[in-house]
């Protein structure tokens, strides 16, 4: 995620996506294998038209794939959608916003003592 | 729910294969790039809270090197280089950055200096040759950061956040 790149309308973004509790239920069902819409419905307890949307959701922002089997839908989890929430949550970026960090309060540290120069 | 993209960010060519930090810092514009010439001043700075540096050699110069070692809060020792490309008091640095000399992944950044009132914006644009070395590149630093997460573990961490918030 860059932190130059504003977010996206709300439902193509992968933050907002997994912001919503029933979709994080949906993507930790999902890490068991695939499933069809009906199956997550009933056992996260929703209505399937709900469950549907979300996964309508989910796979907009590249987190869950679908695929034809027979009469039924299935769905199975792209991990490899966490990639901005991955980059967020470390790697270079929060390395360089942690140095940065550092940086500030030392500047403020020098700018103090040059002032009482 | 529509999915319509309000206001989406036109997106450069180089989009999926650079990195964009940026910060304002209340001090002036001559103090801030100083911070980024002398290495008594990076080595009290670069890199995340518990990390310090080891010089081996300095010169703050266009061609000139730092040749360094970083040190992890647990004890893991990463070599780096950093050569500089480009020195423009006090509005533009551009550096090389790698693990040695001659590194081929090494990659170029671009610090440019701003003023912003009485404060100082900086922005740091990295820009890596193929989208794969930006994603090694965040790869490798979030290992430098203790986290070892690899996108194969990712799954098992989301699991993690699901059971703190239900915890709470």
């Amino acid at each position: 995620m860059m932190a130059a790149m504003a977010r996206a309308a709300t439902t193509s973004d992968v933050f907002n996506a997994i912001a919503e509790p029933q979709r994080r239920d949906i993507l930790v069902l999902l890490r068991a294998g695939e499933r069809p819409v009906t199956e997550l419905a009933r056992e996260l307890e929703m209505a399937q038209p709900r469950a549907s949307k979300h996964l309508r959701v989910l796979r907009e922002v590249g987190l869950v794939r679908d695929r034809k089997a027979g009469k039924q839908r299935r769905y199975r989890l792209a991990a490899d959608g966490l990639r901005p929430v991955h980059e967020w949550t470390g790697g270079f970026e929060r390395f360089w916003d942690e140095s940065f960090d550092r940086l500030d309060a030392y500047v403020q540290d020098l700018k103090q003592a040059r002032q009482e120069e | 729910m529509s999915a319509t993209r309000r206001g989406a960010p036109v997106q450069s060519a180089t989009a999926d294969r650079e990195i964009v930090i940026s910060r304002v810092i209340d001090a002036p514009r001559e103090l801030v790039f100083e911070a980024f010439t002398e290495v008594q001043h990076l080595s009290r700075w670069w890199g995340p809270e518990g990390f310090s540096t080891t010089t081996q050699s300095f010169e703050f110069r266009v061609g000139g090197e730092w040749d360094f070692v970083m040190h992890g809060p647990d004890g893991t020792d990463y070599t780096e280089w950093i050569c500089w490309t480009e020195i423009a008091p006090p509005e533009r640095i551009a550096l090389l950055h790698g693990e040695s000399r001659g590194d081929p992944n090494a990659f170029e950044s671009v610090l440019t200096f701003e003023r912003d009132g009485a404060a100082t914006r900086i922005e740091m644009r990295t820009v890596f040759r193929t989208k794969e070395l930006r994603d090694d590149a965040v790869e490798k630093y979030h290992a430098i950061e203790g986290g070892q997460q690899t996108l194969s573990n990712l799954a098992a961490y989301l699991a993690e956040i699901v059971a703190k918030g239900a915890e709470r």
